[in-house]
């Protein structure tokens, strides 16, 4: 049986050493540079270097010299993809994983594939052939490139749609760049009429060798010019619902790649964020994306006050840089009052420098939202409207009653106000604080101001007494809103907060593997209402999930959501192999990503020191998980990685221990039984060389001696051999034993029988139960533990001694004995009676000659049959050797 | 001399064929000898001894094997010798046809004593001229199968039809290993499984016939192949 443990950590070990492919790209600056005609090229010099090199796929319109280079190199036809309403001939990646060639040529990085293959874009597939270790060569524009997306667009006036991510182009191990002269290079396109100006050429050229260059200057700088140079830069870039944040991003990302420093990109929720229509949701999402992608860290902070949120993070984390956009869009009433977000920072930021990247994007309008975000705040409730005409009320009667007592209008004024303010503060939105302003107003006007019982305001005064109240009924209730979202917000994050830091202490005191699966997957169900399955790594550490042996589909444990619809399609075959995927390729995939886009659910790797230890996937069925959820998975994930690691580990030690146990075992057996058998065979020898050389000298009565002395080493060497058969009856693994039925009293008969058989002068006296004792076990190896017993028991006792056997029945066990009136055992040996190894010294092997073997052997087969085993010193003199046998078993054939 | 019977020993180690060759010429008895499984078959073919021991460890052929071809045409008593722990293939053997078996090592006496019951019963078939006997006796213990009465030493001893119809097949072959296959399907038929049965069977005989049945002098059991009555006591 192949151990767990040297199986997992063989794995690691070779996971760790698994090479993965080697990426050349070959850069160009514009199409037509001569890209795949060098890459070609390059693929024959190593085609006769005896390299295995495939073609994976050629874009089709490649010059005829090109394709000339193509003559001899072996090629994968590509796959027919079905993309919107045509045909589309795309690279087959899974055929590419199969021929798993040495060195695979695939055209055109930056394709985005079709709809309905695994991955969105190719540069996915190339890490995945990277991933299986296949050497990619493959052809890159400097347009394709994402952070220089803007520049690109400035040059070509082309909004490029297939980038691929900067991560891709500089961690590549090569990269050729294929350079001619502009002029050339617009003769070549006499040819085929491409629409890019001398002048665009040149400036792409120029972007293409700076991108060259700085990947040569990273390389050659030492690592701790490095640190030092950038000590203390850290970007921190903006992120609002604008689509022009993705230009601030895209320059956050150069120049953090520029000056080598880290760069984070914020963005904060407050109270407008909630309001957002689904298009600014989109965007915000989409910017984000696009700033992990090209590598910053997300952080994302709720809150009200854009500036002091920033400014205090700055602070925190030591930004040096800040970089916003600027809109020309908000002319609302707000920005007439507060000053420009970037006037904010500098004040609140003095040693910070801010970056304002302009915003390229016409205006939009804001007035569709704004309709949408004003019938957002009408709370419309029964309750407070209650609350507003109680509130109304109250104040007029309680301002009845102050006119009553002679207090002014200056007084009643005040508790009008005051009225407003209450309501306001016990009120949700705005509506109710305004309009209980304005009633109030009137209120006030109809009631307490002359003329009264009109609507007349005579006083001048009064106006702006209205004005008043009614600002102060804004004030407060923007106020109050305010603080009840911000009061909404944190108890959300202070639940989350709360759950997580639950399922940490939950996981920290579970065991057992299925246990934390299904922990797992009930908070998974509780917090996000979607259903969860879980998958496992498989016993053996392989790169396969845990598959079940009765349906075709893998072993997933699935837990339902009770308000989702049935989600049993989960356990899928379709399902489990995306889930096989995200296993093999330590990613995320499924609904919500680029990979695996139909699948029915959102797979996330449980990931621990860069090993898979298990999938999970939730299915949103009423829509994908948003962000923030996807961040809170993710967290869990992390936490529920460590319990598994814990739990795999735990699990190897015990198989490790078992298997030192049984080591150890082994080498004292070995140990005991090559000391045991020199005895015997040392007397044969001896005993038979004597006859052999002086037989004619020896007379009758030594000569019988000798031979009798033969014939009983000879003797109890069979009894050692079939001790030593014993324990190979013991099954290796499991240490138990093939039990039947058998009578004791028939196994105790034949054990006597033969060892009368060799000690016919002996007296033995043997007693069994009444009725039939059918005991469950080995009769042959219990038939030996009574041998080894009796003849200890003999070999122990005066010669007319008696060794008495007895069985009974107690309960549930049966108990077999054996005992004898000789000296009994000396009070040291107790402690090794059943041990075969004893510390030197503490006997002489001629005396306890055959106890140390017999005697751990019997222990070892008691123990295999559930069973225990002791010895005890008679009162009367003489010791007594008991073991018991279970009288019930679960594994028993007849 | 033609009083003495012949017996054909197959056994591959040489040393064991020695002493038990040694043995047996010194107690009468003729011997002829091979090593081979083969050869076996064809010796038993053209010298017909009386009893064979085969050793079922042999090099060309498995002893099994020469067993199932001998018995194809013949009745020979066979002993077979297998090592100690090789429970299952003595079992297979007894119920291929195989008389008796030995376990090596074996001591003088034994195999002396399997060979003598072996033979006898053997020649028993052979001779037509033993009628069915009416009774048979084995130290105290006696079976008249007429009046279908058990006694010993005198004392009656009642025992229920199953016990009876055991013990009958017992006393027709005393010294003789019956398997407890055997013994179930010639008692219940041959479609049964009831060894749980038999045990019980077993153990109220034991009660019944024996002093303490902890010390079986008439019925041994020979743990994980069968029981057998021995011939004296």
């Amino acid at each position: 049986m192949k151990s767990q443990g040297g199986g997992g950590v063989q794995d690691i070990r070779a996971r760790a050493a698994k090479k993965t492919g080697k990426l050349k790209i070959f850069f160009g600056y514009a199409p037509g540079v001569g890209k795949t005609y060098a890459m070609l090229d390059d693929a024959r010099s190593q085609l006769k270097n005896r390299v295995d090199v495939v073609v994976g796929y050629l874009e089709p319109h490649t010059g005829s010299e090109t394709i000339q280079l193509l003559d001899g190199l072996p090629a994968l036809p590509p796959k027919t993809v079905k993309h919107k309403n045509h045909y589309r001939k795309e690279f087959d990646l899974d055929a590419a994983l199969k021929r798993k060639p040495e060195l695979l040529l695939v055209d055109v990085l930056a394709h985005s594939n079709a709809d309905g293959m695994r991955n969105k874009k190719r540069y996915q597939d190339i890490e995945e052939l990277l991933n299986a270790g296949i050497d990619v060569y493959t052809t890159v524009n400097v347009q394709h490139i994402e952070s220089l997306r803007d520049l690109m667009q400035d040059i070509t006036k082309v909004n490029e749609q297939d980038t691929i991510p900067d991560y891709m182009f500089d961690s590549a191990d090569k990269v050729e760049l294929i350079d001619i002269e502009p002029d050339e290079l617009m003769k070549r396109y006499a040819e085929k009429k491409r629409p890019l100006s001398l002048e665009s050429l040149r400036l792409l050229r120029e972007t293409a060798m700076r991108k060259v260059t700085d990947r040569i200057v990273n390389e050659n700088q030492n690592e701790q010019l490095l640190s030092a140079k950038t000590a203390g830069i850290k970007l921190l870039v903006c992120i609002s619902s604008s689509p022009s944040a993705a230009k601030c991003i895209r320059w956050t990302a150069r120049s953090a790649e520029a000056f080598h420093a880290p760069w984070t990109a914020l963005y904060i929720e407050d109270m407008e964020s909630r309001y957002f229509t689904e298009e600014e949701k989109k965007n915000v999402q989409e910017n984000l994306d696009l700033a992990e992608l090209l590598g910053a860290k997300i952080v994302t902070l709720n809150g009200h006050g854009l500036a002091s949120i920033i400014a205090e993070y700055a602070r925190l984390t030591g930004i040096t840089n800040i970089i916003i956009g600027k809109s020309r869009n908000k002319k609302t009433l707000k920005t007439l009052f507060d000053p420009a977000l970037e006037d904010k920072l500098i004040g609140l930021l003095p040693n910070i420098e801010i970056h304002i990247i302009p915003s390229s994007w016409p205006q939009r309008s804001y007035r569709e939202p704004r309709r949408k975000r004003i019938s957002q705040d009408l709370f419309l409730s029964w309750p407070d409207i209650w609350k507003t005409i109680g509130g109304l009320t109250g104040a007029t009667l309680l301002s009845f009653g102050l006119r009553a007592l002679e207090f002014g209008n200056q007084n009643i004024i005040m508790v009008y106000i005051l009225s407003v303010f209450f309501i306001s503060r016990l009120t949700m939105g705005y509506v109710y604080g305004i309009t209980a302003s304005v009633l109030s107003v009137l209120v006030f006007n109809f009631f307490f101001v002359s003329p009264l019982f009109t609507f007349y305001a005579i006083q001048t005064g009064y106006p702006v007494t209205f004005v008043i109240m009614l600002i102060v009924a804004l004030i407060t209730s923007t106020t109050t809103v305010r603080i009840q979202t911000q009061a909404r917000l944190a108890a959300e994050r202070e639940g989350r907060t709360e759950l997580l830091y639950e399922i940490n202490k939950r996981l920290l005191t579970t065991r057992g593997l299925q246990h934390i699966v299904t922990l797992t997957n009930e908070y998974i169900v509780k917090l996000f209402k979607c259903s969860a399955v879980f998958y496992t790594r498989d016993q053996y550490g392989s790169a396969n999930l845990h598959r079940s042996s009765n349906h075709h589909g893998s072993s997933g444990i699935l837990t339902q959501s009770p308000a989702e619809p049935d989600a049993s399609f989960l356990l899928s075959e379709r399902e489990s192999k995306v889930a096989q995927w995200v296993f093999a390729n330590q990613k995320q995939a499924g609904a919500g990503t680029d990979t695996h886009t139909e699948a029915g659910a959102y797979y996330m790797p449980i990931i621990s020191q860069g090993d898979v230890l298990g999938v999970v996937g939730v299915t949103c069925l009423k829509g994908r998980l948003n962000r923030n959820n996807r961040l809170l998975l993710k967290m869990i994930i992390s936490q529920v990685a460590m319990a598994l690691e814990r739990q795999y580990l735990s699990d190897e030690q015990r198989q490790i221990l078992i298997e030192s146990e049984k080591e150890k075992m082994r080498s004292n057996l070995l140990r005991a039984i090559s000391h045991d058998l020199r005895t015997p065979l040392t007397g044969i020898l001896g005993a038979s060389s004597a006859i052999l050389e002086n037989g004619d000298h020896l007379d009758k009565e030594t000569h019988i001696q000798l031979v009798s002395n033969i014939k009983e080493d000879s003797q109890w060497l069979i009894r050692m051999v079939e001790n030593l058969l014993s324990v190979t009856r013991i099954k290796e693994g499991t240490m138990n034993v093939a039990k039947t039925f058998e009578a004791a009293e028939e196994i105790v008969a034949e054990a006597i029988s033969r060892t009368r058989h060799r000690y016919p002068d002996r007296k033995i006296a043997v007693q069994v139960p009444e009725d039939l004792l059918l005991v469950p076990m080995d009769g042959k190896l219990i038939e030996q533990v009574l041998i080894n017993l009796l003849e200890n028991a003999v070999k122990h006792s005066p010669d007319d001694a008696v060794t008495a056997v007895r069985v009974t029945k107690a309960g549930a066990q049966a108990i077999f004995e054996v005992s004898d009136n000789g000296p009994g055992v000396a009070e040291e040996d107790f402690p090794y009676l059943f041990e075969s190894y004893v510390p030197c010294g503490k006997r002489s092997s001629d005396s306890a000659r055959g106890m140390g073997i017999g005697l751990s052997i019997c222990m070892s087969i008691i123990k295999a049959h559930n069973g225990k085993m002791e010895a005890a010193n008679k009162e009367q003199g003489g010791a007594v050797f008991r073991f018991t046998l279970p009288l019930e078993e679960e594994n028993i054939y007849e | 001399m033609s009083n003495k019977s012949l017996l054909l020993i197959v056994e591959d180690d040489e040393k064991i064929c020695n002493f038990i060759s040694a043995i047996l010429t010194s107690n009468d008895y003729q011997i002829i000898r091979t090593a081979r499984g083969k050869e076996a078959v064809s010796m038993a073919a053209s010298y017909s001894p009386d009893l064979i021991l085969l050793d079922l460890g042999l090099p060309d052929m498995d002893g099994v094997e020469v067993l199932r071809t001998i018995r194809q045409w013949s009745g020979i008593p066979i002993i077979v010798v297998s090592a100690r722990g090789q429970e299952r293939e003595k079992v297979e053997a007894l119920d291929l046809g195989a008389d008796d078996y030995l376990t090596k090592p074996f001591g003088t006496s034994e195999l002396l004593a399997r060979i003598r019951t072996g033979i006898r019963h053997s020649q028993k078939n052979v001779s037509v001229s033993f009628p069915e006997s009416e009774k048979m006796t084995v130290g105290d213990l006696e079976i008249n199968y007429q009046k279908r009465l058990v006694s010993m030493a005198g004392k009656e001893i009642h025992l229920t039809p199953i016990e009876y119809k055991i013990i009958v097949l017992l006393s027709k072959n005393t010294g003789k290993v019956l398997t407890h296959d055997f013994i179930m399907k010639e008692t219940w038929g041959p479609y049964t499984n009831e060894i749980q049965a038999l045990r019980v069977n077993m153990a109220n005989i034991r009660r019944k016939l024996e002093i303490n049945p902890a010390e079986p002098r008439y019925i041994l059991t020979e743990v994980g192949v069968g029981y057998r009555m021995v011939e004296e006591i």
